[in-house]
């Protein structure tokens, strides 16, 4: 019941969260150790199911290479996510951890395009 | 292994002993009059006597070889139904028809594959099955060959695959040597899989294996396919052919997988061409090309779009109605779905959360109309739960899907007027747009770590396209397409029903590298180039097929899919951290496949299959894959290990 109870409250949370008038911007993102990040992200969590490079895939998780959502929604996605993955909590990765590992995610390059691989046309 | 019977007393072995010691007995006192309280020296004569009249009596030689033994009739049935190969680790419950496999038979359809393991052996049967559209044999041991076999066959089974698999006995336990035939003979071999078997039998005489061979056979290839099993007795195989007896190969039928009703496919056509946004999902569907075809008129002829889940080779990849990226897109946007051969509708258009309380809820819109195609209700078995869960579907149709196929086309031809064609063109522009963005999509999502180690599962992917698309190709595929992101479905041009050949069923392990070996063989007599992807740790499995493949000659390319883990596990571990708060650093513990990483290349090698790696430079990968290709159409087995990002 307490889960339960604990799970409507996230939701309605996250209801008000989207409901912010758009002049509500996010708070900017804490400053983060972007090699400590990717220390963290490739350890045994984060990779598993969006890849060393984040470049993720259909079929384990989202790609998170250059994120674009901001800090607050990354971190609320982290504790209670909506969809398939697993919650990390604070005393598994704690906000300073989650700020390094959005910072290795903003750190990393651009991909080239497709249509710079030639094989990729055919 | 020592001769039935070398070490013992065989049946004719018994008859001669018995004359003798009937001969013996008419010349002396019963055994138990014979033995004296006290050693007597004179007890000896009496024994010198009985040799002495024994010789004298002059027996015939006993007679040590043979005319035709049963196993060479059996060679006969096998032959009468066409099988080119059996696959066999080689046991002594069998050895009757092994011998006349390979000297009567002249080792000749069928010609004895040597597997260095029963599940091996299997899965060839289903990799070759699929890739040739006619099964192939498989001998086991008694009691053991078939426990080792019994996992490749579980996975036959949930794939619908027919396997024709015989396996040794010793009924007479008069004729069993001491030790360890009794270990090797059961009562009922064919208890420990029958719940994932279609059928067996344990034949009583050459007739009756004749009989219950063909009937098996047809069983085994009537929709839904399976796997059966068939018992031979040893003394069966060995003992001469009764020169009386009046043996005979029973005719096989043509036969006719079953057909959905068709009221029940005019109610569906009608469903179709009044839907404004059809969608067709595809899972087991096709076994020819005739099957992919007539899947392409159909979505053609309504402009619907097509979901292949990827259980065979069902539908073009490159069509403009091929939307298999966008699942379940489009089933939330359905107002009709037609399910062809799912092993799964239910899942098909449900979500499911695998969180501590496991919710589901339907993605479908309320009102969809629903139709299923498909002969899986015909035959099931209940204790395994591979029928998953119950969709309600509004029309389940039963009937083999390819089969009812031409059918549903021509119901479909008489509803379509004018008005619907026009809508379904104007939809069918829309659903080409959608595809060729869907593609660019996934080309640009391949792109995304195309110069990041260990190497992409899209940058494998593609780079093999690359090598290959030029070539006569089939991919044998090798194990489930998730694990590597379904890429050869989403970056190459896939027509022709060997262009992919589908996944275990079962999921079981240690199917893919005897599936990719089985799909080779079947494509050696056409020179198609073989190529499969196989998982690090599926391959630990099996790696004797590669030996096998050497052994054989039968070229394929096997590329390891290297992700060093159990990698599936190891997802399943930390979600199980993540709940309970325990950190992200010890899922890898039982998990993994790290200190030492395995040499593939080495194992390969050492079984003489050509082999390259640990690769895991990506601008390494392409001109591997050159040599490798140049190595199979040389006729030759390669092997080319790839250190990969997980999926």
């Amino acid at each position: 019941m307490m889960m339960l109870k604990a799970r409507r409250m996230a939701a309605a949370l996250a209801l008000i969260l989207i409901a912010l008038p758009a002049s509500a911007q996010p708070a900017p993102p804490p400053a983060g150790d972007a090699a400590r990040g990717k220390q963290i992200f490739n350890s045994d969590g984060c990779y598993q199911c969006h890849g060393y490079a984040g470049q993720g895939s259909r079929s384990s998780g989202p790609r998170l290479a250059r994120i674009e959502l901001d800090f607050d929604a990354f971190k609320t996605e982290l504790r209670q996510p909506s969809n398939e993955m697993p919650p990390y909590t604070e005393s598994v990765v704690s906000d300073r951890a989650a700020a390094d590992i959005y910072a290795f995610l903003r750190s990393l390059p651009a991909p080239p395009t497709a249509s710079c691989i030639p094989m990729l046309s055919h | 292994m020592a001769k039935r019977g070398s070490a013992g007393v065989g049946r004719r072995g018994f008859l001669k002993g018995a004359a003798l010691a009937a001969g013996a007995a008419a010349a002396s006192p019963p055994l138990a009059h014979a033995v004296p309280a006290l050693p007597d020296p004179n007890t000896k004569r009496p024994i010198l006597i009985q040799l002495a009249a024994a010789e004298a009596q002059a027996p015939p030689a006993e007679a040590l070889t043979e005319g035709k033994g049963g196993g060479d009739f059996m060679v006969d049935v096998l032959k009468s139904l066409g099988f080119d190969y059996v696959c066999a680790n080689p046991a002594s419950s069998f050895r009757g028809i092994h011998e006349a496999i390979i000297n009567y038979g002249n080792n000749a359809a069928p010609e004895f594959i040597t597997c260095t393991h029963e599940e091996n052996a299997v899965a060839m049967a289903q990799g070759y099955y699929k890739m040739a559209g006619k099964p192939l044999a498989v001998l086991v041991h008694a009691v053991v060959g078939l426990q080792h076999a019994s996992m490749a066959l579980y996975n036959a089974w949930c794939d619908r695959v027919p396997v024709f698999v015989m396996v040794g006995n010793g009924l007479d336990a008069e004729k069993r040597r001491p030790g360890v035939e009794w270990n090797h003979t059961a009562v009922d071999n064919a208890v420990i899989v029958r719940d994932y078997t279609k059928w067996d039998d344990q034949p009583a005489s050459l007739q009756h294996f004749a009989d219950s061979a063909v009937r098996a056979y047809k069983i085994a290839l009537t929709p839904p396919m399976g796997p059966v099993v068939i018992a031979i007795d040893a003394g069966l195989q060995e003992d001469p052919i009764d020169p009386a007896a009046k043996l005979m190969v029973p005719k096989l039928p043509r036969t006719t997988p079953p057909q959905g009703d068709s009221a029940a496919l005019a109610d569906t056509a009608k469903m179709l061409v009044v839907a404004e946004s059809p969608v067709i999902l595809v899972d087991r569907l096709a076994r020819s090309q005739a099957g992919i075809d007539n899947l392409v008129t159909l979505a053609e002829l309504l402009q619907a779009p097509v979901v292949d889940q990827a259980g065979r080779m069902n539908f073009p990849t490159r069509h403009p109605l091929n939307h298999s990226i966008r699942g379940r897109a489009l089933v939330t946007q359905a107002d009709m779905i037609l399910g062809l051969e799912l092993r799964d509708f239910w899942g098909s258009i449900h979500s499911f959360r695998d969180q501590i309380e496991r919710t589901s809820k339907p993605i479908f819109k309320p009102g969809v109309k629903t139709v299923s195609i498909g002969a899986g209700d015909l035959f099931q078995h209940g204790n395994v739960q591979d029928v998953q869960h119950f969709a309600d579907i509004d029309l389940a149709i039963t009937g083999d899907g390819e089969e009812t196929l031409p059918y549903l086309i021509e119901a479909v031809k008489g509803q379509i007027d004018g008005g619907r064609r026009a809508a379904f063109d104007a939809r069918g522009k829309k659903l080409s747009d959608q595809h060729d963005k869907s593609l660019q999509e996934s080309r640009d999502e391949a792109a995304s770590a195309w110069d990041v180690s260990p190497i992409s599962t899209g940058r494998l992917c593609a780079e093999l396209w690359e090598a290959i698309r030029k070539e006569d190709w089939s991919f044998a595929g090798g194990g489930n397409q998730t694990f590597f992101s379904n890429w050869p479905q989403r970056l190459w041009d896939m027509t022709k029903f060997y262009h992919y050949n589908g996944d275990s069923g079962g999921a079981g392990q240690g199917y893919g590298s005897g599936a990719i070996v089985g799909a080779a063989l079947a494509n050696k007599a056409h020179g198609r180039l073989t190529v499969g992807i196989v998982g690090d740790g599926d391959l630990m499995y099996s790696p004797g097929a590669l030996w096998t493949a050497a052994h054989h000659k039968i070229p394929m390319l096997m590329i390891v899919h290297g992700n060093r883990a159990y990698h599936q596990e190891l997802m399943h571990v930390q979600r199980m951290a993540d709940r309970h708060s325990r950190g992200i650093d010890r899922a890898h513990i039982g998990t993994t496949l790290i200190d030492p990483a395995i040499d593939f290349a080495k194992l390969a090698q050492a079984m003489g299959v050509h082999a390259e790696g640990p690769i895991s430079d990506p601008k390494a990968l392409g001109p591997a894959l050159k040599r490798a290709i140049a190595t199979v159409k040389g006729g030759e087995p390669v092997l080319i290990d790839v250190v990969t990002q997980p999926r």
